[in-house]
């Protein structure tokens, strides 16, 4: 019903603008004369469009906040990698690889070898701490990953930017630069206390938009005797070649030792991406809450610029213009004056691209760190919603202009 | 004609105009009212009855590591301490569901009415709960969502152990700020995973207000250097470690409030002045009638104030009607519960209102007072 009633909607506006743009085009009247006119009264239009500039970029943030959150997964991996995963988890620090199923794997010869000949696959823990943030408030958990140091050579998308790797057994790790902005002690020579333990930070990394930007690595056996723990997580492999993948895959299944999953690493990722419900809820509800305030402005503004030009419109249809050409005029001159707006909302939200921010995933439990992500379609979406406001917010002013008297028009002072 | 009549006629004669104007302040209004209830919502969970007794004790290194069972003991033996229960959670999806859509909690079934005494559920619910170990209650709006009766059984897979577990319904609560949580029986849980010895949480309750801050103190010097280290603390404060997980939200929210608060301003500035500027010539002839500059710009200060606070009136109080009388928790699909409009928040917008009102007569009012007589007669706007 619902959807019923939106396509009829879209429908009707998209048959809307198609008729303008075949009158605006058709139209005999000098498209510089409504044009020009935006810009008499400039002191009500000026506030239109920024109050038509101010709704859309609060559109394209919101809505650029929930793209990014969704991304924030979806840019990890390597298609060469297979991740392994216990059955039924939804997260990998609920899942559970036992050292007994990794010894079973490790040397299988579908797994590609380094230049040495040691199998490419490691062994990850993954492990949530609880660490102050920098800005004082609270504190929030922190996703640690205890690999092997083959599980780097496996994550090329991870590139180190300041500092070194860990050294195992010093009690060492390196953490996302994006992360270390947003927490107390994560910058290069700092100390924090976990598990009874001090850990010094060496490196920092860039994770390249990835989910690995929301990680703290350190070493997996020495992470496993801090947090007590028996098990890894997870499992990340090299295939030797595509044909080798499958075959992981398939032997994994029929082991009846392996109550494990194994899949691609990138699908993994893009299957854990998180749900941006409550922000989108969130921006759909402030997108028609300020659209109604900004049609109403656009109304006010067209009505004022109507009221004012009665005697002009009353000698345009003296000269011989059509009702329907006044109509699709002004409604042109609306659509042109959000036009401006939308272009300014885009302007004022670009800065934010890029910028990045976190909040608690769910999927996760931990610190997420994502950016604004304006897209082109996001900041089109955005022109578009401005000259919906404006075209409809012309709508009656319009029809009120091409329903004027003739007489009375010109009459009018 | 008196001067209100005069007021009133003016703000109304141009109908469409002054409609236009009190709706957008109306809207604009609406939503400062619902970011300002859904910024407190977040960052001030409702209280529960007998939070102030309680406290939650979670492993040091973070929520998600277990603790002990062992530790039992030692905090029972504490003195202040009432009783203790563990609260583990299970991380259970009901029927394929996409999310997850009610927590689930193990706990010890015969301290559920001495340390969440707020939830509220018949003599037989609890002995129920008592006596068989599959035995489950649920809140009660949990259960209407999914049409759930008492004896129905229900069973759920786990993300966080392998496996599934069914329970029987005993009971169906209410009562507490947000009724939607299922509790289980520890034991259960031990008895099915296979790995007893340990629990997510220990929640426990005081004896009264005064033992809170001993009592903390005291289980976190308990466990201090042992091999599982605790971090103890009041629900409240843990409600509130739980929001700032939360991040940037509130720094989001806070922001576009003060996006839509300019915009409002902005627009609602502009429409007044268009009202006055339309009216210049007759603001001339009152000139040089004799009326004063301050007589004016009272009559501008009381036409736009008049506007605000008809759009005050309709926002506020839409705001006000709808999340009080409406059902909230459906509307945001859960994410909201109780959604409150506080006097506070009121008191916000009403200001917010007001400053509107007298900002949008400034810049008119300034026009006025510094045109001559002759320049407003000869206008034609």
């Amino acid at each position: 019903m619902a959807t019923a009633f939106r396509i009829v909607i879209e429908v009707g506006i998209l048959t809307l603008l198609a008729w303008l743009v075949y009158v605006a085009i058709t139209s005999p009247i000098a498209k510089s004369y409504n044009l020009r006119n935006v810009f008499v009264r400039w002191r009500s239009t000026l506030a239109t469009i920024m109050g038509i500039g101010l709704v859309v970029a609060v559109f394209v943030l919101v809505q650029s906040l929930a793209a990014g959150l969704e991304k924030s997964a979806g840019n990890t991996g390597d298609a060469r990698n297979i991740m392994i995963v216990r059955k039924g988890s939804t997260a990998e620090s609920t899942s559970m690889v036992s050292l007994a199923q990794f010894q079973i794997m490790r040397y299988w010869e579908q797994i590609a070898r380094d230049e040495s000949g040691a199998p490419l696959i490691s062994a990850d823990l993954i492990c949530l701490i609880s660490q102050p943030r920098s800005d004082g408030h609270g504190e929030a958990n922190v996703s640690v990953r205890g690999l092997k140091s083959v599980g780097i050579v496996l994550r090329p998308q991870v590139k180190l930017v300041a500092g070194r790797w860990f050294t195992p057994g010093k009690r060492e790790v390196a953490v996302s630069q994006k992360l270390a902005r947003r927490f107390a002690n994560f910058h290069i020579g700092d100390t924090f206390r976990t598990a009874g333990n001090t850990l010094t930070v060496v490196g920092e990394f860039d994770g390249g938009n990835s989910a690995f930007d929301s990680e703290v690595w350190m070493d997996v056996d020495e992470a496993r005797s801090l947090f007590d723990r028996e098990s890894y997580s997870s499992l990340l492999v090299r295939m030797a070649s595509p044909e080798a993948g499958k075959q992981i895959i398939s032997r994994i299944e029929g082991d009846k030792r392996l109550p494990l999953l194994a899949g691609s690493e990138i699908k993994y990722y893009t299957d854990q991406t998180m749900t941006a419900l409550p922000i989108k809820i969130l921006g759909n509800f402030l997108a028609t809450a300020m659209s109604i305030g900004a049609i109403f402005a656009a109304m006010n503004t067209m009505y004022a610029s109507v009221g004012a030009r009665t005697r002009e419109v009353g000698t345009l249809r003296v000269l011989g213009y059509r009702r329907r050409t006044i109509l699709a005029a002004f409604i042109v001159e609306g659509a042109f004056l959000a036009a401006i707006g939308g272009v300014l909302g885009c302007l004022l939200a670009l800065p934010m691209h890029g910028v990045s921010t976190g909040t608690m995933s769910f999927n996760t439990f931990s610190e997420t760190v994502f950016e604004f992500r304006i897209t082109p379609l996001l900041a089109a979406k955005g022109m578009i919603f401005a000259v919906v406001v404006g075209v409809i917010g012309s709508l009656l002013p319009a029809i009120r202009a091409s329903r004027l008297p003739v007489i009375t028009a010109l009459k009018s002072v | 004609m008196t001067t209100a009549a005069f007021i009133i006629k003016n703000a109304l004669r141009n109908k469409r105009r002054a409609l236009l104007s009190v709706s957008s302040v109306a809207v604009s209004l609406f939503l400062l009212v619902t970011l300002q209830v859904a910024l407190r919502e977040l960052t001030l969970p409702p209280p529960s009855a007998g939070a102030e007794l309680r406290v939650a004790v979670r492993n040091k290194i973070s929520l998600t590591n277990l603790l002990p069972a062992r530790q039992r003991g030692v905090i029972e033996k504490i003195p202040g301490v009432e009783a203790v229960s563990p609260f583990t959670w299970f991380g259970g999806r009901y029927q394929n569901e996409e999310g997850m859509s009610f927590a689930q909690f193990a706990m010890d079934a015969d301290k559920l009415q001495s340390v969440f005494g707020e939830a509220k559920m018949n003599m037989e619910g609890y002995e129920k709960f008592k006596a068989s170990k599959d035995a489950c209650v649920l809140g009660k709006i949990t259960a209407d969502k999914y049409h759930l009766n008492v004896g129905d059984q229900i069973t759920l897979d786990s993300t966080v152990y392998p496996g599934s577990l069914s329970f029987h319904i005993a009971g169906i609560y209410s009562g507490t700020p947000d009724d939607r949580n299922m509790l289980f029986r520890q034991d259960y849980l031990d008895e099915s995973i296979g790995q007893p010895g340990y629990v997510g949480m220990w929640w426990l309750k005081v004896k009264s207000a005064d033992d809170m801050t001993p009592v903390i103190k005291a289980i976190n010097a308990a466990f201090e250097n042992t091999s599982a280290e605790v971090r103890a603390e009041s629900e409240r404060n843990f409600q509130l470690g739980f929001i700032s997980m939360l991040g940037n939200v509130k720094t989001l929210i806070a922001s576009i409030s003060t996006v839509v608060v300019f915009t409002l301003v902005l627009v609602s500035a502009s429409t007044m002045s268009m009202a006055v500027r339309e009216r210049f010539r007759e603001l001339a002839i009152l000139k040089a009638l004799g009326f004063r500059r301050r007589e004016l710009f009272a009559f501008i200060l009381a036409e736009s104030f008049g506007l605000a606070a008809a759009g005050a009136i309709l926002g506020i109080g839409g705001a006000y009607i709808l999340y009080t009388y409406g059902d909230i928790g459906k509307m945001t699909q859960g994410i909201f519960v109780s959604f409150e409009v506080t006097p506070r928040i009121i008191g916000i917008a009403a200001l917010v209102a007001t400053l509107l009102g007298i900002i949008s007569a400034v810049a008119p009012s300034v026009s006025v007072a510094r045109m001559s007589v002759v320049n407003g007669l000869k206008s034609l706007d």
